[in-house]
């Protein structure tokens, strides 16, 4: 008898455990899917109602705003990936009642729409409709980086963000500010102290991570689920450029100190260079826009952007970076047609590839390719007359968006470990003499070309 | 769970018999039985562990999410909230006030509002208008009541103060010399005892309520021409109101919240906060037809002078085709009461830290202001330049959109500007016509966006260079030969009296008389005429049918342009080379026009009007349209006067002061 009850009891308890098991299991799936949404529609049950719900609050959303003859486009990355795989379809459809609910009735927590800050008056009126209507809303503003510069200048602070809320579902507003160097900036969404924490889940939001800069898309009015909205003309490379659209504002407080403790050069000849080496970017960011190669501030630019905000004035040359797989045969001959010419070509596109132009009086315009390996990136130097080949070594980046000099540029977002690589831990000083070969913390001896390649690998004109 | 536990409830004897011969086939086999058992503990454990696991990651999955949404989306600065005062619920308060000879103050339970001690600095009457509800500084101002006419300047301030609010009077050094008898009755109506007799020097400390109480009155006699009266230090106390009685009850409209915040900040701003018809804050002037100046940005210059730069906006506000939301107002300074002003058009204000001093500090304000204007809205091809001391005429925009094409498409132009240096009641006639010029007077301008980012931003004088901006841009490095389009009736009217570059008297002989636009939608008549080498077949064209007058007479006296209308003339006057403005100067100051320095001029030719007649000036042999001179005139001469010792300076000086 004990010894059955011994059995019965462990079997109990295997049991019971097992079942315990399952149950923590099956929270946690639901725990996940909760975090990404879309991993166990199934598990969210009520679908149809919860869908149309989305529906009505976007149409609702989208009727408050067209009642202010407010002028918002779709942006929701979600809703945009599924138009983009019918868009030929969308594009050519009339306005005929759609049979399903595809796209706005899909799940999700949010409907994003976008908002250029220029094209509406900020008024309150807007706000009152909402709540009539049954919307809870949250205003986010916060500092303008317009203002921001070398003089100290404070305003009132803008709104970057909106979100208004019904039922289960909220629509993410992104206020859109256009900046000099022609594109549009949306700020990051941060929330104040006072702020209630919970009004939404921040966290599942698509936009207001990081502060963002976006090309002005062209848009298109489109009827989706038979709502009329304007959603941009191409949207898969919409979320393409969102998905490295991050921003990074120059560290105008910094330069300000820079500038306190080495004041800045204000001779004519330190104008003159500012002017053309800013001309000179912004016809090599048109020219290689134009062949869609992405570039990044590299070497000296690199540091007058993160160290001063403006160019060295003691510096030559404008330098950029370019990944060698973005290269293109094309590149020559586009400068040349912007009316600069080769002056060299070192190394080849396999190693070490380095062009240079000439631009307006003097400036030069230096193009480093670089090559990525495993746990690195690196460019490659020439010595013309010896044919010695130098390495300059960088910890891995990614590119985000700056301006600097009034045009939208890359710089590695992860700038402080660039600049150090390049410069060493020093680079706050100014050092007016530079040598390219030995002067660089990261430089390193790579061998000489052989001698047969020179032709090919040392161009000079 | 729940759908397994029923399970055994159904099936119990199936159940049973399963397990019972489960059971006797175990108790056959000792060994498996035992080992069974152990793997029973085993799996017992293993889902312990897996359990407590399970437990131990979701929560940590929580955990992170919390602390990564708190990284990610909190403000980085911490919002340190300063802490409020607390609202006292005190019904009194303490005030003290202290006069003498070379130091006043004020002060309110127990806060200074105000000290000035400083040498040679707030002579004369110190008022103090305090919110009878709050007790809050609502205006802080000094009239130099022993230099002539400042005491107009207080009644005009005391009268436009409400009913209600608390008063503080004190005196530095001396008050009473050019205090007139309205002003003493002013003072007697607000019950004070005193300032009907003040005289000479003496002390005075008056706290009152206007119309209302008095809460304390001293006053120290001077005892000789020579000597100051004693110190006088009133204490008294003052009694609160509630905020109700304190506010005007006006319709609850977004207007009139803005006005409310204004009103119980502020004071001396007259009917605007008037309880009774206040005065309005939006205009809504007409809209203008094809208005293409409707995008362009427009920079408020301001500094601390609040008044004016609340006359400013009313006018720029109520001039035809404005476009609020294009306005910005640029502070040179932390000051708070400009950013009230601003704040109850509902217009956008910014404030900048201030650089350098003096002329440079106005010079580094300007170019953050221009540098700002251009970032807020980069799709600007032009910028409106205004300063906070200017009236803006009823056609300012009407103005700039039927010419600012020519700046776009003239390469020669340097600005289009408002005011006409030259354009005096006397000598200015037609609202229609505009000019070329070579100086640029600034004034309400129009600034293109690739002058400034191309040529000037990038050498802007620099702080430690203390030059004044405009005279900078009037240099020949900057201007490059190019002109700037005025017209003749100025479409500003500079109204500043105390400012960095200005006082009474200069504003009274340079300023006052200048003429200034009033006359809705003007069509002017000759914009094309205006591009480069049409406006010198205009010249000619003009030289042409114009009649020479009698040289022989002296060209300042009236009679030297005949008693007509609506005639041309033409005189020439000797200017050896470019640079020789030494009639013209002369010339100048008879005709009591602007002759500091040389403005207005086009190629050694100026234009205005006399007698309502236009009246055409030609430096001879020095301008190209020299060749329009009879042969038998000889040009006019006219000698400075012998010069005084300092003489030279003054006009350099002075010149600097038209900002």
């Amino acid at each position: 008898m004990q010894k059955i009850n011994k059995n019965v009891v462990l079997a109990l308890l295997s049991l019971t455990s097992l079942v315990f098991l399952l149950f923590q299991l099956y929270y946690y799936k639901f725990y996940l899917s909760q975090k990404n949404g879309a991993v166990f529609p199934k598990l969210r049950g009520r679908q149809s109602g919860q869908d149309s719900t989305r529906w009505h609050v976007v149409r609702k959303f989208l009727g408050l705003i067209s009642s202010h003859n407010i002028p918002v486009y779709l942006i929701d990355p979600l809703i945009l990936g599924l138009v983009d795989k019918d868009i030929e379809r969308i594009r050519g459809s009339s306005d005929g009642p759609s049979p399903e609910c595809k796209y706005f009735c899909a799940p999700r927590d949010f409907t994003t729409f976008a908002l250029l800050d220029k094209t509406w008056k900020h008024e309150v009126g807007l706000f009152r409709t909402a709540e009539k209507m049954g919307f809870q809303w949250l205003k986010i503003i916060n500092k303008d980086p317009r203002l921001d510069g070398m003089d100290d200048l404070s305003g009132v602070e803008i709104p970057l963000h909106y979100i208004f809320k019904l039922a289960s579902h909220a629509i993410h507003l992104v206020v859109f500010y256009e900046r000099s160097g022609n594109y549009l900036w949306h700020g990051p969404l941060r929330l104040k102290q006072h702020m209630d924490r919970k009004f939404v889940s921040f966290r599942k939001l698509h936009f207001g991570r990081y502060p963002g800069a976006y090309e002005k898309p062209e848009l298109l009015l489109v009827s989706i689920d038979d709502l009329k909205v304007q959603i941009p003309k191409n949207p898969s490379s919409f979320l393409e450029e969102m998905s490295h659209s991050r921003f990074l504002e120059c560290r105008y407080r910094e330069a300000r100190a820079f500038f306190q403790l080495y004041p800045d050069d204000a001779s004519l000849d330190a104008v003159e260079f500012r002017k053309k080496a800013k001309s000179l970017l912004h016809l090599a960011a048109l020219t290689l826009n134009n062949l869609g190669v992405k570039f990044w501030l590299s070497s000296g630019t690199c540091l007058g952007w993160y160290r001063q905000c403006n160019v060295i004035p003691h510096s030559k040359d404008v330098d950029l970076g370019v990944f060698i797989r973005d290269y293109k045969a094309d590149i020559i001959p586009a400068f040349q047609k912007a009316g600069l010419p080769l002056k060299h070509k070192f190394g080849k596109v396999e190693d070490s590839l380095e062009l240079s132009f000439q631009g307006e009086g003097d400036v030069k315009l230096d193009i480093f390719f670089f090559y990525e390996e495993d746990d690195h990136i690196w460019n490659g130097g020439t010595q013309a007359k010896s044919g010695k080949k130098f390495k300059y070594l960088f910890p891995k980046f990614t590119l985000c968006w700056t301006e600097f000099v009034e045009v939208r540029v890359h710089v590695p977002c992860e700038t402080l470990q660039y600049i150090e690589a390049n410069y060493g831990p020093d680079w706050k000083v100014p050092v007016k003499t530079w040598d390219w070969k030995s002067s660089p913390s990261n430089v390193q001896y790579n061998g000489v070309w052989p001698v047969d390649e020179w032709d090919d690998v040392i161009q000079i004109y | 769970m729940d759908e397994w536990k029923p399970n055994p409830a159904i099936k119990p004897h199936k159940k049973r018999s399963w397990y019972l011969a489960w059971k006797y086939k175990l108790m056959n086999q000792r060994a498996l039985r035992k080992l069974c058992q152990t793997g029973a503990v085993l799996f017992l454990l293993v889902t312990v562990i897996v359990n407590i696991k399970l437990i131990l990651d979701t929560r940590r999955a929580a955990y992170e999410e919390e602390e990564e949404s708190a990284q990610d989306y909190d403000d980085e600065m911490l919002n340190v909230e300063v802490p409020r005062h607390p609202v006292s619920n005190k019904k009194v308060l303490d005030v003290e006030v202290y006069s003498s000879r070379s130091k006043v103050y004020v002060a309110v339970d127990g806060t200074t509002v105000l000290e000035d001690e400083a040498r040679e600095q707030g002579r004369g009457i110190h008022v103090i208008v305090l919110n009878q509800a709050t007790g809050h500084v609502m205006a802080k101002r000094v009239f130099d009541t022993y230099s002539p006419h400042e005491d107009e300047a207080m009644v005009l301030f005391l009268n436009m103060v409400a009913r209600g609010r608390i008063l503080i009077f004190t005196i530095k050094d001396e008050g009473s010399f050019h205090l007139k008898d309205t002003a003493k009755n002013v003072l007697k109506s607000l019950g004070s005892q005193v300032a009907p007799f003040l005289s000479w020097r003496d002390m005075w400390t008056f706290v009152g309520k206007k119309g209302g109480e008095v809460y304390g009155e001293k006053h120290a006699k001077s005892p000789a021409l020579s000597t100051w009266g004693d110190p006088v230090l009133l204490k008294t106390e003052v009694h609160l109101t509630s905020v109700e009685d304190a506010e005007c009850h006006w319709p609850d409209t977004e207007l009139n919240r803005r006005r409310k915040r204004f009103c119980s900040k502020v004071e001396g701003y007259g009917s605007v906060c008037s309880c009774k018809d206040p005065t309005p804050i939006e205009f809504n002037p007409d809209p203008l037809k094809d208005n293409k100046v409707f995008d362009v940005p427009v920079a408020v210059i301001a500094g601390n002078r609040p008044n004016y730069l609340y006359r400013m906006l009313r006018s720029l506000l109520s001039a035809q085709g404005v476009n609020p939301q294009m306005i910005t107002v640029f502070i040179d300074g932390y000051y708070e009461e400009p950013m009230d002003v601003v704040e109850l058009f509902g217009l956008s204000g910014i404030q900048h830290t201030p650089i350098s001093i003096k002329n440079a500090r106005v010079s580094q304000h300007y170019k953050a202001s221009l540098t700002a204007t251009f970032n807020l809205f980069p799709d600007a091809k032009f910028a409106v330049v205004l300063e906070e001391d200017l009236d803006i005429s009823v056609d300012f925009f009407s103005f700039l959109s039927q010419s600012i094409h020519l700046l776009e498409e003239d390469e020669s132009l340097y600005c289009i500007s408002a005011w006409n240096d030259q354009g005096y009641e006397h000598t200015a006639e037609d609202p229609s016509l505009l000019y070329r010029v070579e100086t640029m007077p600034g004034l309400g301008w129009v600034l293109r966006k690739s002058l400034y980012k191309d040529e000037l931003e990038p050498k802007w004088p620099t702080p430690e260079k203390l030059w004044d901006w405009d005279m900078w841009m009037r240099m020949p490095e900057q201007r490059k030969g190019r002109e700037c389009i005025i017209p003749d009736i100025s479409r500003s009217y500079h109204f500043g009296i105390v400012g960095l570059n200005m006082n009474g008297y200069f504003h009274e002989a340079y300023f006052k008389k200048h003429k200034f636009n009033t006359v809705p939608n003007v069509q002017l008549k000759n914009v094309e005429s205006l591009r480069k080498d049409a406006y010198e077949t205009e010249i000619h064209r003009l030289l042409g049918e114009a009649e020479v007058l009698d040289h022989s007479k002296n060209p300042c006296e009236d009679s030297f342009v005949p008693d007509t209308e609506g005639r041309v003339y033409v005189m020439f006057i000797r200017m050896e080379q470019e640079a020789d403005f030494t009639t013209w100067t002369q010339l100048a100051k008879c005709l009591h026009i602007w002759d500091l320095d040389v403005r207005g001029n086009h190629k050694g030719l100026w234009r205005l009007f006399r007698k309502k007649n236009h009246f055409l000036v030609v430096g001879v042999p020095a301008s190209p349209y020299s060749s329009k001179k009879p042969s038998l005139v000889t040009p006019i001469y006219m000698e400075p006067p012998a010069k005084e010792e300092g003489a030279v300076a003054v006009p350099a000086v002075a010149a600097a002061e038209q900002t």
